[in-house]
């Protein structure tokens, strides 16, 4: 009895398996059948090499051109393996400062990044709770107006107001000048974050005894954090990037990082690994903040359009 | 502190006449908002920054562009709109109409297409879809200088990357930015990389948000896939689609950066945006007042894009 068992259910094992085999081959002959799954994978897959090679291409070049010396920059891009160096980089801090560059894109990214939130945030979240869906659209307009309107006007005014020649009112008005991007930008990624916070909350709130600010600080903001740290981290990266300002308003000494990139095109136009390595450092930031915040950030860029 | 200041208010709103109060925000009378008292404070300073920064330099814009400003700073007083009558009469400004408009429908053209492929693809749920969703933001968050940079030095003539590749497939070189009759066409590829991903996630997000009833019923009534894609995802898609491209156009109409970094608007003025038109003749020609005609004309662009965009999106919305 004993050792009929182990092989009786052996063979009934094996029957089972024949079955269920027979069931899932019937079944994998439809069109909807379960093994398609991974089979339908493959193309998405393909599809994604494909868009990863031609849209990652570009910025993995740069990158890679950066670690490159100039000699094999010039020569074939299919010499993969050509020696890495990091000669590029101390280039930049040796000769050219980068450093004090750097230091000064913070300075104006990072203080017309906390201007337009401390204005910002409160302005939006009235607009949501007013339902002031004109101010809304203003600031969308704002958004919107070309960056060179502004220029000309912004540099009448640094001229009569003498900042080319004042280090500390040309970074005033930099920064000035970009809380152009960063306030409407703040306002119009918050709106849509404040609009999901129930009102309930804060009558609940209200009926305690909170004041307005006791609601603001208690309630309203610890709920609206993600919608904070998307706007901080998109106005940051806009005002980082934003090259046409301090173009035409900078001087020598409040140049940010992305007009001395520029400029580097007429010093040395052949130092290639140079200017790979200078945008490398400047889309360091945004590289960074993506990997941090990539969840909220698909949602900010797109203005509440994808959730 | 606070808390004290916000009590004075409080009391002071409440003893405030109705009317005046309904004279803030008609919306108020209903009392259906929590914010209705003291929110004046919290707006204030977010207008009058915007008010100083944006409307200022419009209206300022708006006296240049109807005065005389010589290049040394004085200004010669009204003109009238003599700014404006040269600059129909200037072969450059209706160039650069020319070049925004072939930037605008070929970029938007491409990019509506490639982010409908692209975003069909991202919207089908494998494993890693998330991530690399995230990832196709790389191109559109990176600084504009590093991009046209990189892509100064794909498009170099002699050992440039895009000309190897051709190479090695057994093509001849082009003059990516070299040539007159190219040149637009390689800025607008910068862009098309640029931004297609961008679009392709907006897109993606709204395909996933479609409901499957329109699908079930399609399929029931024998509609082929082509047809279900064709007359019921793309039709429930037009209002995704028509904000991806109003950011899209009011982004394009601004283009400047690359532009100006790859091109300065060369060869032969064929990239010659009216942004970076505006521009040269501001900074480079000393034309300031001409340039501020040119710079009002291109608001009125933006404007009457997104005067279209509004009308054309609220006619999507009556629709469905």
């Amino acid at each position: 009895m004993s050792t009929d068992t182990p092989s009786a259910r052996v063979t009934n094992r094996a029957g089972d398996t024949g079955a269920a085999r027979g069931a899932r081959r019937s079944r994998s002959s439809r069109p909807a059948g379960a093994s398609l799954g991974t089979r339908r994978r493959a193309p998405v897959y393909a599809g994604y090499l494909a868009a990863a090679l031609v849209f990652f291409g570009p910025v993995l070049f740069m990158v890679w051109s950066a670690f490159r010396r100039n000699v094999d920059i010039t020569g074939s891009i299919f010499n993969l393996t050509s020696p890495l160096t990091l000669d590029n980089f101390t280039n930049l801090f040796e000769r050219f400062a980068f450093f004090y560059y750097i230091r000064n894109s913070f300075i104006i990214a990072g203080r017309s990044t906390l201007l337009g939130l401390l204005l910002g945030v409160p302005a939006a979240y009235v607009i949501v709770r007013r339902r002031l869906a004109a101010v809304g659209f203003m600031t969308l307009l704002a958004r919107m107006a070309p960056g060179v309107m502004f220029v000309l006007p912004l540099f009448v005014l640094s001229v009569n107001i003498g900042a080319p020649s004042n280090n500390g009112l040309n970074f005033l008005l930099l920064i000035a000048a970009h809380l152009i991007i960063t306030l409407p930008l703040c306002v119009w990624l918050l709106i849509p974050f404040f609009e999901d916070i129930p009102v309930t909350l804060e009558e609940a709130a209200m009926l305690d005894g909170c004041t307005v600010g006791q609601r603001f600080r208690n309630v309203v903001l610890p709920l609206a954090l993600p919608g904070l740290s998307v706007a901080v981290t998109l106005s940051f990266i806009f005002s980082w990037n934003f090259f046409l300002f301090a173009l035409a308003l900078a001087n020598s000494d409040t140049l940010p990082l992305p007009v001395i990139a520029f400029n580097f095109i007429g010093q040395g136009s052949s130092d290639y690994g140079g200017l790979m390595a200078a945008s490398t450092l400047i889309s360091m930031p945004a590289f960074l903040l993506t990997i941090l915040a990539q969840r909220w950030l698909v949602r900010g860029l797109t203005g509440g359009a994808v959730k | 502190m606070a808390t004290m200041t916000e009590t004075r208010r409080r009391k002071h709103d409440r003893g405030a006449p109705p009317g005046r109060r309904r004279g803030v925000s008609r919306r108020d009378s209903t009392g259906a908002t929590p914010v209705s008292r003291g929110v004046w404070p919290l707006m204030l300073p977010a207008i009058i920054v915007t008010g100083a920064l944006v409307l200022m330099p419009v209206l300022y814009t708006g006296w240049l562009a109807l005065s005389d400003r010589r290049p040394n700073g004085e200004n010669a007083g009204f003109v009238g709109t003599s700014n404006f009558s040269q600059m129909f009469d200037d072969p450059l400004f209706w160039n650069s109409v020319r070049v925004t408009l072939f930037l605008l429908v070929v970029c938007l053209t491409v990019e509506t297409l490639l982010g409908l492929a692209l975003g069909y693809l991202l919207s089908i749920d494998v494993p890693g879809r998330r991530i690399f969703q995230g990832l196709m933001l790389i191109p559109a968050i990176t600084a504009s200088v590093a991009v046209a940079l990189v892509w100064l030095l794909i498009y170099d003539p002699t050992l440039g990357a895009a000309n190897q590749i051709l190479d090695a497939v057994g093509i001849d070189p082009v003059v990516w930015l070299g040539d007159p009759d190219i040149a637009p066409w390689s800025i607008a590829i910068v862009d098309i990389w640029q931004w297609t991903p961008l679009m392709a996630l907006i897109i993606a997000a709204g395909i996933r948000a479609l409901p499957s009833e329109p699908f079930e019923a399609a399929g029931i009534d024998g509609a082929s896939n082509w047809k279900k894609a064709r007359h019921v995802a793309l039709p429930l898609l037009m209002p995704v689609i028509s904000v991806a491209v109003l950011l899209r156009t009011v982004d394009l109409v601004r283009f400047f950066d690359t532009v100006y970094i790859m091109t300065q608007g060369g060869p032969v003025n064929s990239t010659n945006t009216l942004n970076v038109y505006g521009y040269r003749s501001a900074f480079i020609d000393q034309e300031a007042s001409y340039a501020a005609a040119l710079q009002l004309s291109l608001l009125l662009l933006v404007v009457a894009i997104a005067g279209v965009f509004t009308w054309w999106r609220r006619r999507q919305i009556v629709e469905y």
